[in-house]
């Protein structure tokens, strides 16, 4: 498969299943919520260290937020609803209640799984917090300095959601890649219920399983796809390709990732760019395939 | 099954009727004839549905009350004890409609008698013109009133508004009378027009958000002025569910908060909204 010129690699995206959930924070304006919603979703780009995976899915508008104030939605997935419970807390506790005139509520409020961040977090107050339940949600009022932090006492969970969908950008040098990327993450970012936890949507450290020098290393440098390293090992790379970038998204659902890496790969077929490729594991690990050529045919 | 039910009243009551089963759960079940036989009383005296109500339709959970205006409003219990479904009383309805409520909608299209949403524990009871007293207050002798769901009016209500209340929201789009939110245990009042005297008397945790002029009473304290979060979910759920106006002054205003009641646990509140 060939799209402008850039070669489209007949492989497939290996992901994995994960628990997931959204996030709202609003605030008095655009730039509190956002303030909050970047360090609510800092330090979550991988499963592996930061416990979950996590980024702002939009801007809201006032209008699609339940108390009519600006709002950004954010997006989390970890291994299970547990520990997505826990990395709620930990995180809406240190950087929505502590940030000035925020307020956080659920984003998936039809999810039947729910975890209870809110219900944990209302001992802030100790016992002078207080619960009020509107269009039969209960929030937890809890006071701080500034007057008070209200809190949906529960979050909706979809156990469907997909982590690790992934496509890799081969470009000839560096200022094309990037800019490929960059063209990929601004049409990415158009897809609801899709994020991309890697800063700025791009990793360019793509793993491999385990090391080759060292037994304790769960994840290395992936080698193979490393311009520097191509006379020195078994590389993947084409003639030509001296920078690679990778793309790596996490969606409420298989569907979310297929129109996100659509129309990602569509806009990271640029000039300078010589393949499309994807990351895998053989297929023996991941529960969801991402066929590349499937999505870009329309037949998956 | 029909798609609803209508209970059309043939009028020239010459007293309260008291009915029980008028409710969308109970309907879906009953035939035409079993809906007819259900029990009512006039007075002392015992009848059937049927003596006073024609019938038609039957098995829904929709249920249409239509007749004199002046004679439905002395049918009293309508939607009493309703757990699901649609009731939509075409005129002013008696005396507690909707009372011990868990679930469900009942509409009332005119105003409503005493004791509306009496022990209300879910659901929803709307009512477009005023209320009577003891508005989801407690049935009498019981330690509770409203426990659940919301209650909603865009005129006034009497006195006794959410006496008791345990939980649940009400409120009431005209002024409320003396004695609003009485000896309540939680739950939520909000007032959009005047709040009579004595409002929050003897509280223990409720809410009173008056978007109207109000007078705290000399046993609850001042705490601070500023812009409650929760108020503002509140309003704009209200706008946005059931059409309330709510303008940018009370959505972004300062409100008052005053603690009490002094004589109970004291965390009760009072939210006045500061005239801008």
């Amino acid at each position: 498969m060939n799209i402008r010129g850039v070669h489209i690699e007949d492989t497939f995206a290996e992901a994995f299943g994960m628990s997931a959930a959204r996030v709202i924070v609003t605030a008095v304006n655009e730039r509190w919520a956002r303030a909050s919603a970047q360090a609510l979703t800092g330090f979550a780009t991988s499963i592996i260290a930061c416990k979950c995976e996590a980024a702002i899915e939009r801007e809201l508008t006032p209008d699609e937020t339940p108390d009519g104030r600006p709002g950004i939605s954010a997006l989390f997935f970890a291994m299970d609803s547990v520990g997505l419970g826990k990395r709620l807390v930990e995180r809406i506790g240190h950087t929505v209640l502590t940030c000035p005139t925020t307020s956080c509520f659920d984003g998936l409020p039809d999810a039947a799984d729910r975890v209870t961040p809110g219900r944990a977090l209302r001992v802030f107050g100790d016992r002078f917090q207080i619960s009020k339940i509107v269009g039969g949600r209960r929030y937890w009022r809890v006071p701080v300095m500034e007057g008070e932090f209200l809190v949906q006492e529960s979050f909706g969970v979809l156990k469907n959601g997909v982590g690790g969908g992934n496509f890799l950008i081969l470009a000839e040098d560096e200022a094309s890649g990037l800019a490929a990327a960059e063209a990929g993450v601004a049409a990415m970012a158009e897809v609801p219920g899709v994020i991309l936890p890697f800063p700025g949507g791009v990793a360019r450290s793509g793993s491999k399983i385990g090391a080759r020098g060292y037994a304790s290393l769960i994840a290395s440098t992936n080698d193979a796809y490393c311009p520097t390293l191509r006379a020195s090992t078994d590389s993947a790379l084409p003639e030509g390709v001296n920078s690679v970038l990778e793309f790596v998204l996490d969606g409420l659902d298989a569907d979310a990732i297929r129109r996100a890496m659509r129309v990602g790969i569509d806009a990271a077929c640029r000039p300078g760019v010589r393949a499309i490729t994807a990351g895998n594991y053989g297929g023996n690990l991941g529960k969801h395939k991402f066929h590349l050529h499937e999505i870009m045919n329309g037949t998956s | 099954m029909s798609e609803h039910v209508t209970l059309t009243l043939r009028g020239g009551l010459d007293g309260a009727l008291e009915v029980e089963g008028v409710a969308g759960d109970r309907f879906a079940a009953l035939s035409q004839g079993e809906i007819a036989a259900l029990p009512v009383w006039l007075g002392a005296r015992t009848a059937r549905l049927g003596d006073f109500f024609d019938v038609t339709g039957e098995r829904s959970s929709t249920i249409r009350v239509v007749g004199p205006v002046d004679d439905v409003a002395r049918v009293n219990g309508l939607g009493a004890g309703m757990s699901a479904g649609e009731l939509t009383i075409d005129g002013d309805a008696g005396a507690r409609v909707g009372a011990r409520m868990t679930g469900g909608r009942v509409d009332v299209l005119g105003n409503a008698g005493d004791d509306a949403g009496m022990a209300m524990a879910g659901g929803v009871l709307k009512v477009r013109g005023r209320a009577g007293d003891r508005l989801g207050a407690a049935a009498p002798g019981a330690s509770k009133g409203m426990t659940g769901g919301e209650i909603v009016v865009a005129g006034s209500a009497g006195a006794d508004a959410g006496a008791r209340a345990r939980r649940g929201l009400i409120v009431v789009g005209g002024d409320a009378g003396r004695d609003a939110a009485r000896a309540t245990i939680a739950g939520t009042l909000v007032v959009f027009g005047r709040t009579g005297p004595d409002p929050g008397r003897a509280s223990k945790r409720g809410s009173i958000i008056a978007l109207g002029e109000i007078v705290p009473p000399a046993t609850y304290w001042y705490a601070c002025t500023y812009q409650p979060p929760h108020v503002r979910l509140t309003l704009t759920y209200l706008r946005r569910q059931y059409g309330f106006a709510v303008d940018a002054r009370i959505l972004d205003g300062r409100y008052r908060r005053y603690c009490g009641d002094s004589g109970t646990p004291g965390r009760g509140e009072i939210l006045e909204l500061v005239a801008s």
